[in-house]
């Protein structure tokens, strides 16, 4: 019985040689079973198979990644964002405490000048106020576990985590709508300028001491500062749009796994660069700039208010017949 | 403390797909439809240089999946296993992108990736509900480790290439057997 067994396992091994040689050609036998060194590098360089299952990437076994992903975003993107909100608060703070505000030289003229239609008005809050929910929601999301959740309990913080994520998720939308909105139909007033660069010269005029005290450079419809937030948010928006449709919508995209590390890196990233300007933003709107918020409620500001930041725009339209006052 | 590993010899394992079986058979309880924990992945399959492989939660020591989570819904047991929160957990898909090897997995897909909770393999070792508790059966499936026993895949594993237990046990079983392989007269007498 035992030599029957070896005269088989003989006529196998000799069967499978003649294949192996037909097959190979240049002589060498390939081996019926890889080694296990070689299997390992296959699974490694990220081979797939087949498998019974029908879950998402269930034929690859194993997905390799640069795994320094994972630190990026706990030691350096989430600090990074905490920073962008809470760090630019305190520097704006403390920056008017010692600056003061840019009060209107004149005061209020109380004639109102038309600048912004009701719909410009509409879409920036259409993109504005789901921009502020997600900052706060993606602070949670981002930094949350390491900034808040050791000061919360358990429940609270899961009720805290996930009603973030909601939010997040569905004011994506509205967010995006505006931001397309606000990028293309206002594009053509925020093209740079030369005398934009006198403007960064001397910081805009905002500051009240030194060498720069009692500047007022030349700006047009958008002086250079709102240009650059214009730009970098038109840049930040579509990345960070089109990395949120990613993560947003996995069934419609179908991303693969690295793909969406790489989409949740770059919406990180974006997201402190929007954050940032964001505070800026709306500390040059509702504090800094006395009468600055009022283009953003009614769509008019007032004429000296025009003619102290906005001169060369005042200019155009007093000349070209197009200055509106309020009724 | 052990540190709880799985290790499958791909010498031995013949793709019969029992730990799948074992896998859903032992926590049917928490499982939804369409979610296996454990699967038999074949490479090359048919050609030369085939293997077959049984995959799942490799329970890390640095786990990615803890790493990413916003929630911060993942911890890790004294025996070195990784479970997760399901109470916590809020399907934002973060850990399936950061498994390197797909064992996160989710009961839904609808629209604003809303995946519902995560589940996985737990060692079979539950969850945070109270141990053996109706809450526990239902949200993660059996825990074996409480009673003292080892994952129900691996001691079902008919060819004995799905292994599991600590750290140095299951790769000085691996080594041994490695060491032996090969030897004269093993296979043929």
């Amino acid at each position: 019985m035992n030599k029957w067994f070896k005269h088989i396992g003989l006529a196998i091994a000799l069967l499978f040689s003649a294949v192996c040689l037909a097959n190979g050609g240049d002589g060498q036998a390939i081996q019926p079973q890889a080694a296990d060194a070689q299997i390992w590098a296959q699974l490694k360089d990220g081979a797939t198979g087949y498998t019974a299952s029908q879950s998402e990437f269930h034929a690859q076994p194993i997905n390799t990644y640069d795994l320094r992903v994972l630190e990026l975003r706990s030691d350096w993107l989430a600090p990074a964002l905490m920073a962008a909100l809470f760090g630019m608060i305190i520097i704006f703070v403390l920056f008017i405490k010692v600056n003061g505000i840019s009060k209107l030289h004149h005061g209020f003229s109380g004639k109102m000048v038309y600048r912004w239609s009701k719909f410009d008005v509409s879409i920036h809050w259409l993109g504005a106020i789901p921009c502020l929910l997600l900052i706060l929601t993606g602070l949670v999301l981002l930094a949350g576990r390491f900034f808040f959740q050791p000061w919360l309990g358990e429940g609270f913080w899961a009720g805290l985590v996930y009603g973030a994520k909601q939010v997040h998720d569905v004011m994506a939308i509205p967010f995006m709508i505006g931001w397309a909105l606000m990028t293309v139909l206002w594009a053509k007033n925020q093209l740079p300028k030369m005398y934009d660069v006198k403007w960064f010269m001397v910081v805009g005029g905002y500051i009240n001491f030194g060498p720069f005290k009692g500047k007022h450079p030349d700006a047009g419809f958008a002086n250079a500062g709102e240009k650059m937030w214009f730009w970098a948010f038109a840049l930040f928006g579509l990345i960070i749009s089109a990395s949120g449709m990613l993560l947003l919508f996995p069934n419609l995209f179908e991303p693969s796994r690295t793909l969406s590390l790489i989409a949740l890196v770059l919406h990180s990233v974006s997201a402190i660069v929007i954050c940032a300007f964001s505070i800026v933003h709306i500390f040059m709107a509702t504090v800094m700039s006395e009468g600055g918020m009022e283009c953003m409620v009614s769509g008019y500001c007032d004429e000296n208010w025009a003619t102290q930041h906005h001169n060369l725009w005042y200019d155009e339209i007093k000349a070209n017949g197009t200055l509106q006052y309020k009724e | 403390m052990a540190t709880m590993k799985f290790l499958c010899d791909t010498k031995r394992c013949i793709e019969c797909n029992g730990c799948v079986t074992a896998c859903k058979n032992e926590n049917d309880s928490a499982l939804e439809w369409g979610i296996q924990r454990r699967r038999v992945v074949t490479i090359n399959d048919g050609k030369p240089g085939e293997a077959s492989i049984s995959v799942a939660c490799m329970h890390c020591s640095d786990a990615p999946c803890m790493a990413v989570c916003p929630a911060n819904c993942f911890y890790k047991t004294e025996d070195g296993i990784v479970l997760h929160d399901k109470d916590t957990c809020i399907g934002c898909g973060y850990c399936l992108y950061a498994c390197p090897f797909g064992a996160p997995q989710f009961p839904q897909k609808g629209a604003f990736g809303n995946r519902g909770k995560m589940d996985k393999c737990t060692f079979c070792a539950g969850g945070p509900e109270e141990t053996h508790s109706e809450a526990e059966r239902q949200k993660y499936g059996s825990n074996r480790i409480a009673e003292g026993k080892l994952p129900m895949c691996a001691e079902l594993c008919a060819t004995k290439a799905l292994l599991a237990g600590d750290a140095e046990v299951v790769s000085n079983i691996f080594r041994e057997r490695v060491a032996y392989r090969g030897a004269k007269n093993a296979a043929w007498n």
